[in-house]
């Protein structure tokens, strides 16, 4: 599962590059030719024209909506002071108390929250 | 004995942290807020006041102003006695419980008492609150099923959020209560 460059990859993206390409052109031409000329070659089976506009808008104000709604759910998601997330978790309440070795660097445990305190604030006689 | 000392709270107000000792068990800490200041009561009073008269001009409706006039007064009556939080304290005794109370401008009180034997800890945490961390000072219940778990945060002086400085000087001295319950001796 490398991104390195593969043929197969390169022969999507010049799919893909090809693809776009003739979708903006046929964008533009149903955008801007009158309807007139087009009716007059025999292609009469477009949407109107009103979208041409509409759906870029659209996914304009849809982009600026997606801000204040992302910092509208990251705001939901926190959790409230009066959680106990914000003192642990399932992984912290289940950990495994690993034995003390001498002259060992300790394991790697969650510190409970009563502990840091008292380190942190009561000072040391 | 009592002592009172100034500290700024989370958004910069001034506060002021009273101490009283009551008996070698018993303490309250009490943090006071700023009172209502006259200067943002007179700006939102003619702020109302002066949409209320644009209102006016352009509908040429009086009810407009009378309306603006019980706003303003049902309005303030509300903050005073739901949102504007004067005091809030802390009565901690050493064998019975912990007891917080909050004192509304309106001179309305709420308290709430929780006995000892749910009291794990009283710590300091960090949190996130409106995009900001702040440290707050929060009682740990005691989970009945489990005698390291927490079942409950109850975080305390909500409304003047005091800064770490205010908050050590506080949890220091609940720390000296709570710690002579675990060496005293056992009555059941």
């Amino acid at each position: 599962n490398s991104p390195a460059p593969l043929p197969e990859r390169a022969i999507y993206g010049f799919a893909l590059f090809l693809g776009s390409w003739f979708g903006f052109i046929l964008y533009l031409i149903w955008a801007y030719i009158p309807e007139t000329w087009l009716f007059s070659l025999g292609l009469t089976y477009w949407p109107q024209k009103y979208w041409a506009v509409a759906l870029p808008v659209y996914l304009l104000v849809a982009v600026g909506i997606g801000y204040i709604l992302l910092f509208g759910i990251n705001m939901m998601s926190t959790a409230p002071l009066s959680s106990t997330h914000t003192i642990t978790d399932n992984y912290a309440k289940k950990q495994q108390q690993k034995k003390f070795q001498e002259e060992a660097i300790p394991a790697l445990r969650d510190i409970p929250i009563s502990e840091v305190n008292r380190m942190f604030f009561l000072p040391e006689k | 004995m009592a002592e009172e000392r100034r500290f700024r709270s989370a958004s910069g107000a001034l506060i002021a942290l009273r101490r009283r000792q009551h008996s070698a068990s018993c303490r309250e800490l009490a943090v006071r807020g700023p009172r209502l200041q006259l200067r943002s009561l007179s700006a939102a009073t003619s702020a109302v006041w002066l949409a209320a008269y644009g209102l006016f001009a352009l509908s040429e409706n009086s009810m407009v102003l009378s309306a603006a006039i019980f706003i303003t007064l049902i309005g303030l009556i509300i903050y005073l006695h739901f949102m504007k939080i004067d005091q809030e304290s802390l009565l901690v005794i050493g064998s019975l419980g912990i007891q917080v109370t909050s004192s509304y401008a309106s001179g309305k009180e709420s308290t709430t008492f929780i006995e000892m034997g749910q009291v794990k800890d009283v710590v300091i945490n960090e949190a996130i609150h409106m995009q900001k961390v702040i440290y707050y000072l929060c009682i740990l219940l005691q989970d009945p099923d489990d005698p390291q778990g927490v079942s409950e945060v109850v975080p305390l002086f909500q409304s003047s959020k005091p800064r770490l400085d205010c908050l050590i000087e506080v949890y220091k001295s609940c720390q000296e209560i709570l710690e002579k319950r675990k060496t005293a001796p056992q009555s059941s």
